[in-house]
């Protein structure tokens, strides 16, 4: 007759994907800004970069809050998770990290406004270990759910580290290039760190799609709504598009200092993060809609 | 040694009460009366549940058989949702209730995403006579009638005398003595959960339910009427 079924999902929609991708594109444009103050030495040729960094860090940053905050269910309420702090709660932890954070840079915008170095120093490397907590507190949000296979995966902060470096960098590379200040020692700094960061989001593609191969039964069903719900997302956009495609771009010794190709390098890169995350909530949540 | 509980686990602990739940799947006969029960006595919301009955069928004609499973909230012993959740909204009470503090909640959906038994649910915003809404819900096991030394209403009205409730703690209770005297399971122990609802003789049919997905031609257009009805819709918008 009937089997009585119930979708108490976690609904986590567009929204969760968007806001981790910007909070971690905000979180690695902000470490680019800060680090001639920070690292000085290669990083030097991204100093006419500090302002205009440190603005999208800010614009970026005050998107993601607004999209995080309209995702709850009572918006009202987006301080009680710094109020009502609970320590084991990756989500407390991130909301507390997010309003340093927009400290942090807004700092760092009046040290570089005014000229003050030691303030641009201390707020850029406070802020610097705050932007990468930003996708690694996002990445552990997915982690410590046992109950969900997919994501109960100790890879998952380190890969959303990495598209975090992959989609800043890509974004990085854009507005320096549209701005026309892309020099041959810019170039080569970011297709460093570009092709570090797409080269492990590689290899932690393939140490997924082995998990999905030879995984249990759940990963087995999340791999099976992968392929029939965001196949065109997962294999096309992320690993064609968004891996294989710049790391073509990336490998080759010629165009080490084409500063058009390694930006379209960069924004295929921040295509491919964008999705790689998308797939992995949508998909993560799905196989538990019936249980 | 779980941690971010605001009570430690109690199960076994001289002294403290550990609330369980034991469900008898030889007595349930699928008449509904508890999620009938448990809807009337918290005004349940249509679309959402606080506990269900699952039904499944098995074999062809002639040799067929219907099955039941009785699902709800575990109050699990180490609840991965109370641990996650940002605001402690929801918690874990002494005797052993995962409870939930609606005027916390900010509905995040993080003890949705964290508990493996499908147990949580988001109230409508716009409710008619109940005016909480917006935030998670969930079955508390009837916590405030059993301070009144009251039974949960799905046990209350349970016909078959299938759910039977108690202080597992208690040699003395139902519950103690049919967990020590049945073989029993509960779902999905290697969650770490440490679920606090056991059932008595379940079949594989009805435990592998809980993994599978819904293959009766009823079971599917319900679920086909659900993704169309939710599609884009807040809440669900790109993930349906």
């Amino acid at each position: 007759m009937f089997e009585y079924t119930d979708y108490h999902i976690a609904p986590w929609g567009w929204e969760l994907p968007l806001y981790f991708f910007l909070i971690g594109t905000a979180g690695m444009v902000y470490v680019l800004a800060a680090a001639p103050a920070v690292f000085g030495g290669a990083a030097k040729a991204l100093e006419p970069f500090r302002r205009t960094g440190s603005a999208t860090a800010i614009v970026l940053l005050l998107i993601s809050t607004v999209l995080l905050i309209v995702d709850l269910g009572q918006p009202a309420r987006f301080l009680y998770p710094i109020l009502y702090f609970h320590w084991t709660s990756p989500v407390s932890w991130g909301a507390l990290f997010l309003l340093l954070f927009g400290v942090c840079i807004a700092g760092f915008f009046y040290a570089s406004m005014t000229k003050n170095d030691q303030l641009a120093k201390l707020t850029g490397i406070v802020g610097s270990l705050l932007a990468l907590s930003m996708p690694l507190y996002t990445g552990l949000d997915l982690m410590v759910n046992q109950a969900r296979e997919l994501w109960a995966n100790p890879t998952i902060p380190v890969l959303f580290v990495t598209l975090s470096v992959t989609s800043g960098t890509g974004l990085v590379a854009l507005l320096i290039t549209l701005s026309g200040g892309m020099s041959t020692e810019v170039t080569r700094l970011l297709r460093r760190i570009l092709f570090f960061s797409v080269s492990v989001t590689l290899a932690l593609f393939l140490a997924f799609w082995v998990v999905f191969m030879y995984g249990t039964g759940e990963e087995q069903e999340a791999y099976a709504l992968v392929n029939e719900l965001y196949g065109l997302r997962f294999w096309l956009v992320t690993l064609l598009v968004g891996i294989l495609a710049p790391l073509a771009i990336l490998i080759v010794p010629r165009l080490y200092d084409n500063a058009t190709l390694v930006t379209l390098a960069g924004v295929l890169g921040a295509i491919g993060a964008y999705t790689f995350r998308e797939v992995i909530v949508y998909a993560g949540q799905l196989p538990m809609m019936t249980y | 040694m779980p941690i971010g509980l605001q009570a430690e686990p109690s199960l076994g602990v001289p002294g403290k009460k550990r609330y369980a739940m034991v469900v008898d799947l030889r007595r349930c006969i699928g008449c509904m009366a508890c999620v009938t029960a448990c809807k009337a006595e918290y005004d349940v919301p249509l679309g959402v549940w606080r506990t269900t009955v699952r039904v499944k069928d098995t074999g062809v004609y002639p040799n067929t058989r219907r099955h039941f499973m009785p699902r709800l909230c575990n109050h699990c012993d180490n609840p991965p949702c109370v641990r996650n959740c940002p605001t402690e909204a929801t918690y874990k009470h002494e005797d052993g209730f995962v409870l939930q503090r609606y005027e916390r909640c900010i509905a995040c959906r993080t003890c949705i995403a964290a508990c493996p038994y499908n147990a949580r649910h988001i109230l409508p915003g716009n409710r008619a006579s109940v005016k909480i809404g917006g935030v998670v819900d969930k079955c508390t096991f009837c916590d405030h009638r059993v301070a009144q030394g009251l039974l949960p209403a799905c046990v209350q009205t349970c016909l078959g005398r299938s759910r039977i409730f108690g202080d597992l703690n208690d040699p003395d209770s139902e519950v103690a003595k049919l967990v020590a005297t049945h073989f029993t399971v509960t779902l999905k122990p290697e969650k770490g959960t440490k679920p606090q609802v056991y059932y008595i003789r379940p079949e594989r049919t009805t435990t592998e339910q809980a993994y599978s997905a819904p293959t009766s031609y009823a079971a599917r257009s319900d679920a086909e009427a659900f993704y169309r009805h939710n599609k884009g819709s807040r809440f669900y918008a790109g993930v349906l």
